[in-house]
């Protein structure tokens, strides 16, 4: 290369003018005016809007300036009743879930096998708990076990889509390996895809049972026990001192079994990894 | 020929065992009425199983005399998504970059994801009951609650992935002496830009769910519909609307699944 092809003057290089993008500006303006309409249709009362930081430092000192700690071993009885119902509800849910998700997965199950599962946990996700728990509790009456039963079946839905995502991100060399070998849907599953997937789904099924435990507080609504059941007698009473305790005990139960299952689920991904780089 | 050495075993089953071994006492503890567990009552189920095949039995017929009741509420619903969704977008920008190592190597991170922690903790129906007794009932707690639930999930993802992208463009941005407001403005924001944007398309998917939770408490949408067909026992009622939900979440679903794939 000579020397002469190289500019004379810095301000001969020009930069490329920016790409219009007319698109991308289209799809700007559509969104903002949704969202404009969104707002326009709401008609939401901006008077209250302006007294909201008020109210809301109002009823947070009502709620935490003087708790009322003498409700506290009653929260916590009845969230131990809640993070009960999480755990039976994980328990029942997730083999469930995975036996289903398995055969949901891209190049595991046929493919009308796979729409009708797909469609099922569609279904299942559309609806939401509180309505499957209205269903369950005529059976089993208001009893926890109704909870249980309504996160067990509420979670298959989404816990099964997770699996299938799962196992289709999981490298299919060994899948097609057993396959190849002559190996049936049972065989590749057990053989190709689990020993890949093991360590993640694990890790979801724990991730279950963190997520069950925030859902349980919400069934409390319909009268199945555990801490959502207090919380909603407390707030429909306006006993505010009360209440406080109650989201005291939520937030910190929730953080420290997300913290405590957060540590497990890094250990059982990040675990198995280490394990296969030192016996090889 | 040398016979081939296949290094032995890893010796895994005692630590298998006491894992199943601890899976198995707190499935015990939990399922043990004389522990203070909750009672499996299988019998129940045979002798009432009846009840609630006939209850789904009148779902599956459904009662579409409802429909025209629900497009004012299916449209409120809609409507409180689509502003919770973009008011938790515009902020949770700042606070995931706020909440992220190589957007801010201050202390002010510490604080920033220790408030948000507390935020996550809550549950989306507590925020609900208690906006709905402190401001009454409308569309106006619901939005509160979509923002603050939404907030959570998107700013812990989007500031995690901004941890674990690729932190070399901004190391540049640094040599280059950009300061970290420019860095993250130039830099940051663009590379996190995909994760954002498909994040926030899947809150707006969480919002049109969480919806039917909402209206129990009286914070507007769908779910008061939910509860007042509930209350009077039609349940064909309660399947349409069930459907509706599921062919709305169905159909936001694929509209994000294609965008994320236009915006990757």
């Amino acid at each position: 290369m000579s020397a002469s092809v190289l500019p004379t003057k810095p301000d001969a290089v020009v930069a490329p003018a920016r790409p219009g993008r007319p698109l991308v500006r289209l799809a700007q303006l559509v969104t903002g005016a949704v969202v404009l309409a969104a707002l326009w249709q709401l008609r939401l009362d901006w008077t209250t809007v302006a007294g909201l930081p008020a109210s809301i430092t109002h009823y947070l000192r009502l709620m935490f300036a003087a708790p009322d700690w003498s409700k506290l071993p009653y929260a916590l009885q009845q969230t131990w009743v809640s993070v009960q119902m999480a755990w039976v509800g994980a328990l029942l849910g997730v083999p469930v879930a995975t036996v289903l998700g398995i055969p949901a997965a891209h190049g595991v199950g046929p493919l009308w096998l796979r729409l009708v599962l797909r469609g099922i946990f569609a279904v299942l996700r559309a609806v939401p708990e509180v309505v499957i728990a209205i269903v369950i509790l005529t059976v089993t009456g208001l009893t926890p076990f109704t909870g249980a039963l309504a996160l067990a079946i509420g979670g298959i839905g989404t816990h099964a889509k997770w699996t299938y995502e799962t196992i289709e991100a999981v490298p299919d060399g060994a899948a097609e390996a057993v396959r190849a070998a002559g190996g049936n849907l049972l065989e590749t599953a057990r053989w190709g895809l689990w020993p890949a997937a093991a360590p993640e789904l694990m890790s979801l099924a724990l991730y279950r049972f963190e997520i069950n435990v925030r859902t349980s507080a919400i069934l409390g609504l319909i009268g199945v026990g555990g801490v959502g059941d207090l919380l909603t007698g407390y707030t429909q009473y306006r006993t505010w001192d009360a209440v406080g305790v109650l989201i005291l005990v939520v937030v910190v139960v929730t953080m420290a079994i997300d913290a405590a299952s957060g540590a497990i689920r890094q250990r059982i991904t990040k675990g198995a990894r280490i394990r296969v780089a030192g016996t090889d | 020929m040398t016979p081939l050495a296949v290094p032995p075993r890893p010796r895994t089953w005692p630590r298998t065992v006491a894992v199943l071994a601890l899976v198995v006492a707190i499935t015990v503890v939990t399922i043990t009425p004389a522990l203070g567990g909750i009672e499996i009552d299988l019998a129940t189920i045979a002798r009432n199983g009846h009840f609630g095949a006939a209850r789904i039995e009148k779902m599956l017929h459904p009662d579409l005399s409802i429909l025209p009741r629900t497009w004012r509420p299916l449209q409120e619903t809609l409507a409180m998504a689509v502003v919770g969704a973009a008011a938790s977008a515009a902020l949770a920008l700042p606070l995931s970059l706020w909440a992220a190592r190589p957007t801010n190597p201050g202390v002010g991170r510490r604080v920033v994801r220790a408030v948000l922690n507390v935020v996550r903790a809550v549950p989306d129906l507590v925020y609900a009951t208690i906006l709905v007794a402190m401001i009454g009932v409308g569309a106006l707690p619901g939005v509160l609650t979509l923002v603050l639930f939404d907030l959570g999930v998107v700013v812990k993802l989007v500031s995690e992935a901004v941890d674990s992208a690729d932190p070399t463009y901004l190391e540049a941005g640094h040599a280059a002496g950009g300061t970290q407001a420019q860095v993250n403005r130039v830099l940051a924001i663009p590379q996190t830009w995909p994760v954002y944007a498909s994040q926030v398309l899947y809150s707006l998917e969480l919002n049109v769910r969480i919806s039917a939770v909402l209206g129990l408490v009286g914070a507007g949408g769908i779910g008061r519909l939910i509860d007042e067909m509930r209350g009077f026992y039609r349940y064909g009622a309660l399947a349409v609307i069930i459907v509706e939900i599921l062919v709305v979440v169905l159909l936001i679903e694929v509209a994000s699944n294609v965008l994320r794939r236009r915006l990757r």
